[in-house]
């Protein structure tokens, strides 16, 4: 690896149309051939920072040089032709064209002039395929091929425009273990044949298996560039999030009574004949917080569809309090006192351009206690969303002002303010601090406890192993849409045998996990 | 009476012409990814200046390239106010749909007082038989019997409308362009991130459907009516959205949804000639535009649910 | 962006899109205007906009003119029902465009009751007014379940329905409802106590359903933001998963914004109706539906603007009438204006970047007011 640098980014500033300002005053470099590693939580403005590298973006100010050369990247057009190559979080793919068309995008070899030649472009794929032994099926449709295979297409489709530095944006957020493994082996390969690769990541022992360096935003800010070998994972953490994070959530110990949801033997076949549940049941009691753990995509979504009437099951029960609510629609779902804090909060949390005040009461708006007669009780409805923003430490001007232009930590606050707060009986919280800053994330934590223990079931899906872990008094591991594995208690529990479970390696017998029915 | 007749036919084929031309424009754009309803309008302001041009240079031919350029005009004109400026399609397609009505008597009114002294408020008086669009007699096909009555004898336009569907099917499933245009109406993202400049296909697709619409336009005031005339289009604009729909968005299916339409309007011009109040037969094809969606509506999801279903076992 | 900057934005925002309008109308006059060259050309256009502009207030000798005045406030009646049905509709992210078929079934159906309904006093005008209403919200049932079930586009369909609508009223018109004994397809006289009295007797047509325009703009202004079903159908146009995730009924909300939008234009047909003639002779769609459309996107859907919005387009038609009869332009220039405004007003990107610029400023003011707070606390420190 040489001292060359063939990326140079230097006071880089970016001040989005609605004010944001997603970076401020960073410097970045890279050197040629190296992996580097670009790291921050959620918000952090990495992506912000890679979209200007790509020219998706532009800088408000600031200059950017590819090999020593200053650069105006208008456009990935122009990104490309500096030989910047990116492989996105979110495929860029079409899903109803072939890997061929999709490869030969914007760069289609022609025959007779006008037509397109798509045996040429077959050839090309898999003369590319080969060559940097990431193997995919040219002629299949994109929407018919695994998520591992669509992100070779994603490198491929940089390779073959010749791209010689490569992003990748959050490259094993979608992968299996084995994916990943896959990966990494083929990401070292590029490395040695003279590649130069940005790899953006919050995970620890991914950057410390692969990288050379690494550069860390916070805030928008860069906290300087480091070498991978000179830092510990404790380092990085703080320098991340500014402080050590805060992994311990005080809490009593738990005392479960009366069952309050009640799930059995649910089986869910999607649309394309993939069985995402099989035979899954569990019981939440009043008073306790049920974790439910797993890779993402591993059946937490479909079953969470399921508990909120967002889908139907194929077969099995639901019941609330004794009740079934299959088949319900939301509205009767709050009726019965169920609350979701949803993964997609800004799809289905909120709505973007109307007020805070407007954003609590939606899912209350009819009740008596908010109405005059057939008016709006304006002095109730005030009152309520001024005691939510309070409660809530909801930061903001006053709950008149507009949900979207909150940052991600107090839109989740608005989110969960109203899910909490209309007297639910079951909590259903999936992913509830995702992405957003720590601040929030240990109110809401905290918040959910308490709840808890004031004789709410809670039901907590989450991605974020340190996460179900603390806040749970027990726990579910959910693999390939089966429980894979039951914990009474989480405090013997240990990151390695978490993962044992959650990547398949071992299973426990089913009678341990019907111990999760509590019959 | 027997209604069907060859001569019937032949004018479902002349009735369906200006629709088709319209839905292809119609096809191109929901590929692309741009839903145009200002058809209508462009239709309308291009038959005006298809008309008026035939006239002032005596020649159908430059007449008919007149409608295309204004057509590709307007489009590009949409294009810029829904693309650059950020606004909502469907509102730059109701402001030219404004235009098409009251702005069209407007200028004919102005530019006929300009030119020629006295201000008409049609120009059905301007456009003579000589610069009618000619029609052909097909050599051979038009002696076959019963066939050659129904597809020999229309418009040059008609023979055209037909061939672009089949260049449509071309230009969309074995074209680079038409590989841009469905990339980026399916995934403009994808496009972009590989250097396809989203913004000029999407132009070059509304662009298209302007010229499509401005042939359509050119068939009624230049062949099918002899001259324009206020509202003379009728919904033909909006009709094929509703073809388009119809025809799965695919070339061939939304031409046979066409001839559909052009069937309904035959069958009431048909009905109408035995004495019953054109009123009531003027909106069959709305009606069975409504229709339509609903069957289509309906299958669509009769075929996703089967589809669930099989895939359950 | 502050609530001032905001405000200047949107002021300057309007009045360069007018200027845009005008000055597309002063091409376009040029184009028409009589004259020897270019001065005389030039002189007869300026004449021909001062006349569109000023004319709908002030007399030749420049006094103010309260028949053109009157004039003015007339025309804004129907296009405010029109723009309330419009501005409710789009609300809850329904492009459904049949206000334009559904001013004329109100006003078709409320002519009817009229005519033949034998209701004593005034109760026939209350009556014939709500007959139109609900006819009109009863059809826009079809566009509106066919979108809510099944996800037919409300656009298309309610295009179609203007047209069947026009149709068949004509086709009634011709078959049984004409008085065969005038030499124009009308009605009958509608009997006297349907006619809504005139607020102004000066020819103007000024009625008193002005006032129930007005009275409809306030209910619903208070129907949108003060009930939960308004509010349901403004959640609904920002986000409709949201809505359904809430527990609100979006189907339901759906056809209710579509019904109620109906019930409006219906209204308002026959109010002019009953405000302006004595007998129904309408042969052709009227055109208030479309500009209601520009009085909804003009006044950003919310109904508190409606009066000012309607204003607005009925001053420029009465201007463009006047240039037509006083300096020989044709009247339609008003539908190339009212298109022009509307789009630039639509124009989400219109002088974006100079609200960018604001942007930018005041984000960079409130980093550096951060600063200066950070820096005085360390000071202390």
């Amino acid at each position: 690896m040489s001292e060359e640098l063939v990326i140079q980014m230097k006071g880089i500033t970016k001040v989005y149309p609605n004010g944001t300002v997603a970076n401020q005053d960073v410097n970045f470099d890279v050197r040629k051939g190296e992996i580097h590693a670009l790291m921050g939580e959620n918000g952090a403005g990495k992506s912000t920072l890679m979209k200007m590298l790509f020219g998706l973006e532009q800088p408000t100010s600031g200059e950017i040089l590819v090999n020593g050369e200053v650069v105006n990247l208008s456009s990935p057009t122009v990104a490309i032709s500096k030989g910047i190559g990116m492989v996105h979080q979110h495929f860029m793919l079409v899903p109803s064209l072939t890997v061929a068309e999709n490869m030969a995008l914007g760069m289609v070899p022609k025959k007779s002039g006008v037509l397109i030649d798509y045996k040429k472009a077959v050839e090309i794929t898999e003369e590319y395929s080969k060559k940097f032994n990431l193997r995919v099926d040219a002629n299949a449709k994109v929407m018919d091929i695994p998520v591992g295979m669509k992100q070779k297409v994603e490198i491929l489709k940089a390779l073959v425009r010749g791209a010689k530095i490569l992003i990748l944006d959050e490259p094993t957020a979608v992968l299996t273990t084995q994916e990943t493994v896959e990966l990494f082996t083929e990401l070292k390969n590029l490395k040695k044949q003279g590649y130069t690769l940005i790899f953006i990541s919050h995970k620890l022992n991914e950057i410390m298996e692969i990288t050379d360096r690494m550069t860390i935003l916070r805030g928008g800010r860069s906290m300087g560039i480091h070498e991978t070998k000179d830092v510990t994972p404790e380092e990085i953490s703080r320098l991340m999030v500014g402080r050590d994070v805060i992994l311990k959530v005080d809490k009593d110990q738990a005392k479960p009574t009366d069952e309050v949801l009640k799930v059995r033997d649910l089986e869910y076949v999607n649309e394309w004949g993939k069985k995402m549940l099989d035979k899954v049941s569990l019981s939440v009691r009043k008073g306790e917080i049920l974790g439910i753990a797993g890779v993402e995509g591993n059946g937490q979504k479909e079953l969470v569809d399921m508990l909120f009437g967002f889908n139907t099951p194929n077969a099995g029960t639901i019941e609330v309090n004794g009740a079934n609510i299959i088949g319900l629609g939301q509205r009767e779902l709050r009726e019965r006192h169920i609350a979701l804090v949803p993964e997609d909060r800004m799809l289905y949390g909120i709505a973007g351009t109307a007020s805070i005040e407007e954003n609590v009461i939606s899912d209350r708006c009819g009740e008596k206690r908010l109405n005059k007669g057939i008016l709006f009780n304006m002095k109730a409805i005030h009152e309520e969303s001024a005691k939510l923003v309070k409660d809530y430490t909801v930061l903001c001007k006053s709950a008149q002002q507009q949900v979207g232009s909150l940052s991600g930590g107090n839109i989740q606050k608005v989110v969960v303010a109203r899910e909490f707060s209309n007297g639910p009986e079951l909590i259903i919280a999936d992913q509830p601090t995702r992405g957003i800053d720590v601040g929030a994330t240990e109110f809401i934590r905290k918040k959910l406890v308490e709840l808890s223990r004031s004789g709410i079931a809670v039901l907590l899906v989450s991605a974020d192993l340190n996460e179900v872990m603390e806040l749970s008094d027990s726990l579910i591991i959910m693999c390939g849409g089966k429980i894979a594995a039951y914990f009474e208690d989480t405090k013997e529990l240990s990151d390695e045998l978490m993962g044992k479970y959650m990547l398949g390696i071992e299973k426990q017998t089913p009678e341990e996990i019907r111990r999760v029915c509590h019959e | 009476m027997n209604i069907f007749t060859t001569d019937f036919f032949f004018s479902i084929i002349r009735i369906a012409t200006p629709i088709l031309l319209a839905t292809l424009a119609a096809v191109i754009g929901e590929k692309g990814g741009v839903s145009n309803i200002g058809l209508e309008g462009i239709m309308m302001m291009s038959a005006l200046f298809g008309s008026l041009t035939a006239y002032w240079t005596g020649s159908w031919a430059v007449g008919l390239l007149a409608a295309m350029a204004v057509g590709l005009l307007e489009a590009l004109l949409m294009g810029f106010f829904a693309f650059k400026l950020k606004t909502d399609i469907i509102l730059v397609g109701t402001a030219v749909n404004m235009i098409g009505s009251g702005g069209t008597i407007f200028l004919v009114k102005v530019i006929t007082n300009a030119t020629m002294g006295k201000s008409l408020t049609s120009t059905t008086s301007l456009i003579t038989k000589s610069l009618q669009v000619p029609s052909w007699n097909i050599p051979l096909i038009k002696d076959i019997p019963v066939i050659g009555k129904v597809i020999s004898g229309h418009s040059l336009l008609t023979y055209i409308a037909f061939l672009l569907v089949f260049l449509t099917g071309v230009l969309l499933y074995k074209t680079p362009l038409g590989l841009n245009i469905r990339s980026v109406g399916e995934n403009p993202n994808a496009a972009s991130s590989v250097g396809v400049s989203v913004s000029r296909v999407r132009y070059i697709t509304i662009g298209i459907g302007g010229i499509l619409a401005g042939l359509g336009g050119a068939y009624m005031s230049m062949y099918y009516a002899m001259g324009w005339s206020l509202d003379m289009v009728a919904g033909r604009g909006f009709i094929a959205l509703a073809a388009q729909s119809m025809g799965g968005g695919e070339p061939v299916g939304s031409m046979l949804a066409a001839l559909i339409f052009g069937f309904a309007q035959a069958l009431g011009i048909k009905v109408s000639a035995t004495g019953v109040d054109s009123n009531l037969v003027a909106p069959i094809p709305y009606i069975v535009t409504i229709l339509s969606l609903v069957v289509f509506a309906l299958n669509q999801r009769r075929v996703e649910k089967h589809r669930h279903a099989s895939a359950l076992k | 962006m502050s609530k001032k900057n905001r405000t200047k934005f949107s002021i300057i925002r309007a009045a360069a899109a007018m200027g845009i309008a005008l000055l597309v109308a002063f091409l376009l006059i040029l184009l028409s205007a009589d004259g020897a060259n270019f001065s005389e050309k030039i002189a007869a256009s300026g004449k021909a906009l001062r006349e569109m502009l000023v004319s709908p207030l002030f007399k030749k000798n420049g006094n103010f003119s309260m028949k053109n005045f009157s004039d003015v406030l007339a025309g804004m009646i129907p296009i405010m029902f029109t723009g309330l049905a419009t501005c409710i509709m789009f609300s809850a992210n329904q492009f459904n465009l049949g206000a334009e078929g559904g001013i004329m079934l109100g006003a078709f159906v409320t002519a009817l009751v009229a005519i033949y309904a034998p209701i004593p006093g005034p109760l026939l005008m209350v009556v014939a007014v709500l007959a139109g209403g609900v006819a009109v919200g009863i059809v826009m049932l079809i566009p509106a379940v066919l979108k809510a079930k099944l996800g037919v586009s409300e656009m298309v369909n309610s295009l179609m329905l203007n047209y069947v609508i026009m149709y068949f009223l004509n086709y009634l018109m011709n078959s049984f409802l004409a008085d065969t004994s005038k030499g124009i397809t009308q009605t009958y006289a509608f009997q006297d106590n349907a006619l809504i009295p005139q607020m102004i007797d000066n020819g103007s047509r000024l009625s008193w359903g002005f006032v129930i325009g007005i009275i409809m703009v306030i209910l619903c202004w208070f129907f949108m933001y003060r009930t939960r079903w308004g509010y349901g159908i403004r959640m609904t146009g920002i986000n409709q998963p949201f809505v359904m995730y809430s527990g609100m009924n979006v189907p339901l909300i759906i056809i209710i914004s579509q019904v109620i939008g109906g019930v409006l234009a219906g209204m308002g047909g026959g109010i002019e109706m009953l405000g302006r003639y004595n007998v129904y002779n309408w042969s052709a769609l009227p055109g208030y539906g479309w500009t209601g459309i520009t009085v909804a996107i003009l006044a950003g859907n919310n109904p508190a603007y409606v009066p000012l919005a309607a204003f607005f387009m009925s001053y420029l038609t009465k201007g463009c009438t006047l240039m037509s009869t006083n300096a020989n332009v044709p009247s339609q220039l008003i539908d190339i204006i009212q298109a022009v405004i509307f789009i630039f007003f639509a124009a989400q990107q219109f002088l974006a970047g100079y609200r960018q610029k604001l942007v930018v400023k005041s984000a960079q003011e409130e980093l550096a007011a951060k600063a200066a707070a950070m820096k005085a606390e360390r000071s202390e420190q």
